[in-house]
């Protein structure tokens, strides 16, 4: 030791003694190690056991039965499919598309009537609480299938027969319900159509302009300008008169009986319709309730304010809360909308044509290859569920960006 | 001069408006002709509701019929209950034989009288109960259950059930009548209290042993006949999977979690991958990857049947969810608590185990039920891949001759009982979460 050191005052650090076995690192370095090999070997293991089996079976292995064609055909598609022709990456397509239409309309009308019961629970109106509060009870507490099978068995299915078909359309047959489905009728657009339609994209960025400047106007002056009422106006108007100057130029293909079943226009068979019911009602349960704590967890000094300023209680919620309560409302409610893709996949219980139903047990059923199925679809469902969560991360930073 | 009255004026009684049935109402129903209107229409669709409920299921409804038939001839519009009636049996214990049900009802019998001390006041050692629930309840009640041919290991783990159970049970009874734990009356019924620690502890150990030996004695006696598990069905089968799921999954998610939460890239990257990828996938896929990939999985000739795919994929899937929730509490502990422990002397597995955990875990209950009530309503979901848990039996009902397209009142009725069973379990979750909490504010 060097006593020239301890006189200028400088402090020798304490030479730490190396210990095997009590080193941080080697210890560290020596569980990764081990964890890793145990995963390593187990994933082996499986591996070699699968080659195996599959040898020993005579099963083929590899995605070549995707361009090999499929025999069946399905009821509810949105691409066309032959059987015999059409492949079973086509089928894979089909259930795709299916699953992501059933999801889309699910996840719009959970949110709307989720939005509206929070709101109803809310309610100073003790019954109307009341009722809100009886909903998300009673929906969240029964399993979800239960509630598919019941729309799918005990509602949809004893729906009245073709001939008897009910018209929600009043007579005029452009809205049809029976138990095969839901039929209605389609646009199909004539020669002059596209100017119709580039005169909505005209007058919606014509919109956007005007509320932007209103609004800058607003944050500069503080003036206030009527917005609703004049882009309404446009928005609606401008396609109108366009639409009636170009002479009218889109026909509607009515749905019509012939035979034993109603032809033309677009139809949804009962089991889309049962899903489509049944996850709306569970999800909504599940959103009103995030919509709530969100409202609840905004200060009611924020609410006594705003009507202390003077604002009309539907302003007070609109311009004051809702902002405020959005942060922590928005990332449970776009977990139940990964939710509701994932329970679209109970579809298989009603026979409703989703990527499960239709690739993991059909197409598994014929092909086997139980595999690479088994992957695809839940890559599937990875992908979406990424897609999703890469949004809300996005959505995050924002309204991180808007606090101070 | 001023003039004061000195005298306290009387209290006045509240309005009217604020005390009366009426001032309720008008504030909460009627305080405005919107409301009022509201309110009105509230009433008379619950009261269509209510009574369209009641009449159909209720005051026209057919309770004793044999068949479906005879239910339509006694009335058109109600509810054909005979059926689901008919099928009670079914619903509760699915085809295990009629004699051999009483071993499912003394099994759950067991678990409710091990469990019930957890939840009185003066009952000692807790965490001891809450322990060979879990270690040992699971062996007594499989052989209960399955019977058949008893192995070493069952015998063995059996015979500590018992062995446990009655030293609960006995140390419920002194908790609640004397108020001291078990080993303190026993030692005082012996006379030995003034004796060395060591030589008390060894002596309980003694007693236990010989518990034990007399259980070993007793279970090597049982041959109890073997039922299939093809045989077990409805809300049987649907509380043996969610239990042995939510058991077996916490566990695995405080692993999962832990190896979410450590510092060690290579354990960190694969739980958090396992994690992600099963959270991100619908559990019906998981159990289709479980039907038609584990068989592959397995060595040549080694096959598992269904019930036992089905409750691997459910403890793999769950335990990703417990994971997360067993995050959220580890995050929810302070830093000083970690760090408490390192300068105290503990390595990770102290740390985690002794301080981090026991805390965690209390937080984390709620979420625990919340999460319970899930699986118990996910596991509706085996019924899909052909087993006969409570959904599946209550949708076999319509394919029973006598019953042919019964469809309603079986699903009716099982939506009820998970109602039953999953609203009172949210409403406990929710009591224990405002009791845990309250005793955090001093």
């Amino acid at each position: 030791m060097d006593v020239k050191d301890e006189t200028r005052g400088v402090r020798v650090r304490p030479k730490e003694e190396f210990n095997f076995f009590q080193d941080k690192r080697v210890r560290s370095g020596f569980y990764q190690i081990l964890t890793a090999g145990i995963v390593g070997w187990l994933a082996w293991y499986l591996v070699s056991n699968t080659a195996h089996n599959l040898e020993v079976r005579g099963m083929a292995t590899g995605f070549g039965f995707i361009s090999s064609s499929a025999g069946f055909d399905t009821d509810f598609k949105l691409i066309d499919h032959q059987p015999g022709v059409g492949t079973y990456g086509r089928i894979f397509l089909i259930g795709l598309l299916n699953t992501l239409l059933v999801s889309f309309f699910a996840i719009v009308l959970s949110t709307v009537l989720g939005f509206f019961v929070g709101v109803m629970r809310l309610s100073s109106n003790w019954l109307v609480a009341k009722v809100a509060l009886a909903y998300v009870e009673i929906f969240r507490n029964i399993p979800l299938l239960i509630q598919i099978v019941f729309w799918y068995i005990g509602v949809f299915s004893l729906l009245p027969v073709v001939k008897k078909s009910l018209d929600l359309s009043f007579g005029t047959g452009n809205l049809i319900l029976n138990n095969r489905g839901f039929y209605f009728s389609s646009p199909v657009p004539g020669d002059l159509f596209w100017m119709t339609s580039a005169a909505v994209v005209i007058s919606i960025i014509g919109a956007v302009v005007f509320v932007g400047r209103a609004k800058k106007l607003q944050d500069t002056t503080g003036k206030q300008t009527k917005v609703l009422l004049p882009t309404l106006a446009a928005v609606i108007g401008l396609p109108l008169i366009v639409y009636y100057l170009t002479g009218q130029p889109l026909e509607w293909d009515v749905p019509m009986l012939k035979g034993f079943n109603y032809v033309g226009g677009i139809s949804v068979p009962p089991s889309f319709l049962a899903l489509l019911v049944s996850l709306s009602i569970y999800h909504a349960a599940h959103i009103a309730e995030s919509v709530r704590a969100g409202i609840l967890s905004v200060n009611r000094g924020q609410h006594d304010a705003g009507m202390g300023i003077g604002l009309k209680p539907g302003k007070v919620m609109r311009l004051v809360i809702i902002p405020q309560a959005m942060p922590a409302i928005v990332p449970p409610l776009i977990s139940n909308w990964m939710n509701t893709v994932k329970n679209s996949s109970l579809a298989i219980a009603i026979g409703y044509s989703d990527v499960v139903s239709l690739f993991m047990q059909t197409t598994l059923n014929q092909v086997g290859h139980a595999v690479e199925i088994v992957g695809m679809t839940m890559a599937f469902y990875m992908a979406v569920s990424l897609i999703i969560s890469f949004c809300l991360n996005i959505y995050n930073k924002r309204v991180q960006l808007v606090e101070r | 001069m001023a003039i004061v009255n000195t005298n306290k004026t009387p209290d006045r009684a509240a309005p009217i408006s604020e005390t009366s049935m009426l001032g309720w109402l008008r504030r909460n129903m009627f305080s405005s002709v919107f409301n009022t209107l509201l309110t009105l229409s509230m009433a008379y669709i619950i009261y269509l509701s209510v009574k369209g409920i009641l009449v159909w299921g209720l005051f026209d409804a057919t309770f004793v019929a044999d068949n479906r038939r005879e239910c339509y001839d006694n009335s058109l519009t109600g509810a054909c209950w005979a059926g689901v009636i008919d099928w009670l049996d079914n619903i509760f214990y699915g085809r295990y034989p009629r004699d051999e049900i009483w071993r499912i009802n003394a099994g759950g019998l067991l678990l409710v009288l091990w469990m019930l001390p957890m939840w009185l006041p003066r009952v000692r050692g807790k965490v001891l109960i809450g322990a060979t629930v879990v270690v040992f309840y699971p062996f007594l009640a499989g052989y209960m259950f399955s019977g058949g041919e008893m192995g070493l290991f069952i015998q063995i783990m059996a015979s500590g059930a018992i062995a446990s159970f009655v030293i609960i049970v006995a140390n419920a009874l002194v908790g609640l009548t004397k108020d001291v734990g078990l080993d303190t009356f026993v030692l005082e019924a012996l006379g030995k209290t003034k004796a060395p620690d060591k030589t008390q502890r060894n002596l309980l150990i003694v007693l236990a042993v010989a518990l034990f030996v007399v259980a070993n004695l007793w279970v090597s006696t049982w041959a109890l006949e073997g039922v299939s598990w093809t045989k077990w069905g409805g809300l049987f089968l649907t509380l043996v999977i969610s239990g042995i799921g939510i058991a077996s999954s916490l566990p695995g998610g405080i692993l999962l979690a832990l190896g979410r939460r450590s510092e060690l890239p290579v354990v960190r990257v694969l739980s958090t991958g396992f994690i992600e990828v099963f959270r991100s996938v619908p559990l019906i896929t998981v159990l289709f990857m479980a039907t038609t990939m584990f068989p592959l999985f397995m060595p040549e000739g080694f096959v598992l049947n269904k019930l036992t795919q089905v409750i691997i994929a459910v403890i793999l899937f769950n335990a990703c969810y417990m994971a997360e929730i067993v995050r959220a509490g580890l995050q929810a502990i302070p830093k000083g608590q970690f760090e408490g422990a390192h300068t105290i002397g503990l390595g990770y597995w102290g740390t985690m185990g002794l301080i981090v955990m026991p805390q965690a875990l209390k937080h984390m209950i709620p979420n625990i039920v919340g999460n319970l009530i899930g699986l118990l309503k996910d596991t509706t979901l085996v019924s899909i891949i052909g087993l006969f848990d409570l959904l599946g039996m209550l949708r076999s009902i319509s394919k029973d001759v006598p019953w042919l397209g019964l469809h309603k009142e079986p699903l009716i009725f099982g939506a009820f009982l998970f109602f039953i069973i999953c609203f009172s379990m949210s409403k406990y979750s929710r009591h224990l979460e405002v009791k845990l909490s309250a005793g955090e504010k001093h």
